[in-house]
């Protein structure tokens, strides 16, 4: 008897929960941006249930090595994440790996608040005629100084190349730290890895004003051109010739660069949009100034650069595909863009209250300066990537034996360059 | 006769000899059969994928069906200099190392097992054999500070001895044997363990003989002990062998394969050319190196098992 009377009660509450069960989505999304990504997910988690209670945002943080094995693996074998999140260059790599990252051009045309994106943005996301991802966090990168540092030695910010030059002199001469040894350098600078110098090479050539590092559109080296080459030349004789960064940066990558930065052994450096955050609480502890990058020339424009777009973006295979292109739009609201600024440091709007921002935040989240994007040949040009491998090789090279005639050198480089971008087209 | 006396004895006639052996000895089997079964799932079958996949097209690698392009990958990494320039000093290190590494460990071990060595005996050999616990990024990192060119040790040491600055892992002339005596420090102390394992098997009488005889110590070392020491020699050799040869985290830590390439060891490069989705080409040079430790593996043992040592 007692059975019978519980059984109709048990049947209903197991139909009920099956059924709220079928009915709530968690959506899973892999990025890179560790526990600052982390965070902002989960932020984002609680934004979004308030509207879709039945809705959770679950994020995974891989290193971006395996991220992108990761990926890959995953939507080709058909057990892909609801969303990806990366900087647009890596969802490019996804798609020619997979041919599995969805064209989110109607998504994107259904979103009716989008003003905030400028033309370069939407065609930063756009790769064979397909939106690959929608963008939501423009990367900035200025030029930061010591702020003691240039105290101790009676400089300003420097503006020009030459004021770098001089400015660099000082520090490693004048024991800008005051402990007594010569140990200070006067930039931070990377050189591992293909990425790293041509990264650095990226910055001080969009940073004067210029359009191109290696390639132009039409898939002309432009290396010999007399900017770029003044730009090219002055960069790598901060190795060979005036020796301004530490000699073991032949050997540094992102992680080493930072400890130079952040160990107070070098005055000069990058600073990112998102590494402000944290230099200004830890390491460096607000004791940087952020501006524009020098200008090599007297015509030149100082300017921030617009280094890359990290965007979302949804494999065709992905579980909870129209739950996920809802979620994807929600990222572009101006609540779920506050919390990108606020966990992440980075956003494309601005539109929202920004009190309590440090100087230093704000110089990236409230943009006064001339903003330069990079010319993002991935994009355009697929054999980019083994073209700029080349090109660093043999920057290494003439770091480690460096040429007495560097224009020649620049001339020799840029024939052998063009030769092999030709192959490359071909 | 302990493991047979507690199974069924009815055994199937039928069978050819192979398979009545196996059956006689079925629980020592199937004792042995999971561990083989693991090495098959996590060891065999990766080696196998990624020899199936040195052959796809990188585009396609990762997915169910690739793309075959048969030798295509070998032939572009065999055409690209930097891939042989990677070979020849994968070689040339590994050649260094194991020779330093194993007639360092030969002269610690005969050092060590010094009749006169009685005090700090142990001290000794845990120093020796300290680094080789030690977590490798741990200690490449602490050798990467020694050689900083701002506040190394090393250089610190040699400049208030009036010596020249050694460039470290920061110029591409030194850089090969700054990494040598890292990997020496790291792994020579395994080596000296395995040595002294062995002295403590050789027959004292012959030792006695020798000297009875009027040999010197080198002759009694080189006639009487470095013969019985041939089973360490020849393992040590393998093992360091084939250490060498995959040669990674030292580079990554220190180096990422520089200054200019001249640690760019094979293992790097392969490494390298999966972060650049290039995984057809790096799944071959992967296969390249695992050919060349096969071959090299057993040509030095065939060498060192055939070599008389009296």
């Amino acid at each position: 008897m007692q059975l019978k009377k519980w059984l109709p009660a048990a049947g209903a509450a197991f139909l009920v929960s099956t059924a709220s069960a079928a009915y709530a989505e968690t959506l899973v999304v892999w990025h890179d941006l560790g526990d600052n990504g982390v965070n902002w997910f989960n932020e984002l988690n609680e934004l979004y249930q308030k509207e879709n209670p039945d809705i959770t945002i679950e994020s995974v943080s891989f290193p971006t090595d395996q991220w992108f094995g990761k990926v890959i693996a995953a939507i080709n074998t058909d057990s892909a994440p609801d969303l990806i999140y990366n900087n647009y260059e890596r969802v490019i790599r996804i798609q020619n790996q997979t041919d599995k990252v969805m064209d989110l051009s109607d998504a994107f045309a259904s979103i009716e608040d989008k003003a905030f994106l400028s033309d370069a943005d939407i065609g930063v996301a756009t790769y064979e005629d397909r939106m690959i991802i929608l963008p939501i966090q423009r990367v900035q990168m200025g030029f930061g100084a010591r702020t003691s540092w240039l105290e101790a030695v009676g400089e300003p910010f420097p503006e020009t190349w030459e004021d770098v030059l001089r400015v660099s002199q000082k520090f490693q001469e004048e024991d800008p730290d005051g402990n007594g040894q010569a140990d200070t350098f006067g930039i931070a600078i990377e050189a591992a890895n293909p990425r790293d110098l041509i990264h650095m090479l990226d910055l001080y050539t969009f940073g004067t004003g210029l359009r191109h590092t290696l390639l132009d559109p039409d898939g002309q080296v432009v290396i010999n051109q007399p900017r770029h080459k003044e730009v090219l030349i002055e960069v790598m004789k901060l190795f060979t010739d005036y020796k301004y960064v530490a000699p073991d940066s032949v050997n540094h990558s992102f992680a080493e660069m930072y400890q130079v930065i952040e160990g107070g052994r070098a005055g000069m450096f990058r600073v990112g949009d998102w590494n402000v955050k944290k230099w200004d609480a830890e390491a460096i502890t607000g004791d940087f100034t952020i501006g524009s990058w020098p200008k090599f020339a007297e015509g030149d424009t100082n300017a921030v650069v617009i280094g890359g777009m990290r965007g979302v973006a949804v494999p065709e295979n992905a579980p909870n595909k129209d739950a996920s292109l809802a979620f994807a739009k929600f990222m572009l609201t101006k609540e779920a863009q506050a919390a990108s600024l606020n966990n992440v440091g980075a956003a494309v709007r601005g539109d929202f209250e920004m009190e309590g921002l440090s100087p230093n935040r704000l110089f990236f989240a409230k943009p006064e300066h001339n903003l330069n994007a990079y010319d993002f040949p991935e994009s355009i040009n697929p054999a980019y990537p083994e073209i700029e491998a080349e090109y660093h090789a043999r920057l290494l090279d003439a770091i480690d034996n460096p040429p007495d005639d560097w224009s020649a050198y620049v001339e020799s480089l840029a024939a052998d360059l063009q030769a092999l971008a030709d192959e490359k087209k071909s | 006769m302990a493991v047979t006396a507690s199974i069924p004895m009815t055994q199937p006639t039928a069978l050819p000899a192979w398979a009545r052996e196996m059956w006689r000895y079925r629980v020592l089997y199937l004792f042995v059969l999971p561990f083989a079964a693991l090495v098959v799932v996590f060891g065999l079958w990766p080696i196998a994928q990624s020899l199936v996949l040195s052959f796809a097209s990188s585009a396609t690698a990762f997915r169910l069906n690739p793309d075959y392009v048969g030798l295509e990958n070998f032939e572009t990494i065999f055409s690209d200099r930097r891939f042989i320039a990677s070979l020849n000093v994968t070689l040339f290190y590994t050649a260094i190392s194991v020779v330093l590494n194993v007639a360092f460990a030969l002269g610690y071990a005969v050092l060590l097992s010094s009749r006169y060595l009685k005090r700090g005996n142990t001290f000794f050999r845990l120093a020796v054999f300290l680094p080789v616990i030690t977590p490798d990024v741990a200690g490449f990192i602490v050798w990467k500070w020694m050689y900083n060119q701002n506040f190394g040790a090393v250089n610190a040491a040699l400049g208030s001895l009036g010596l020249p600055l050694f460039g470290g892992i920061a110029d591409s002339d030194t850089v090969l044997s700054a990494l040598v005596v890292a990997e020496l420090w790291k792994h020579v102390g395994f080596y000296t363990i395995i040595f002294l394992t062995n002295m403590q098997l050789l027959d004292p009488a012959l030792d006695e003989a020798a000297e009875l005889e009027g040999a010197t110590a080198w002759q009694r070392f080189w006639y009487v002990t470095l013969p019985q020491l041939r089973p360490a020699i020849t393992i040590n050799v393998v093992f360091a062998l084939i250490q060498f040869l995959k040669t990674f985290t030292v580079v990554v830590v220190m180096t990422k394969g520089g200054p200019n390439f001249s640690t760019n060891f094979i293992s790097y490069y392969a490494f390298q050319k999966f972060e650049q989705a290039s995984y057809g080409e790096a799944m071959a040079m992967a296969s390249t190196l695992f050919g060349l430790v096969l071959v090299l593996t057993y040509a030095l043992y065939w060498a060192l098992e055939r070599t008389d040592w009296r």
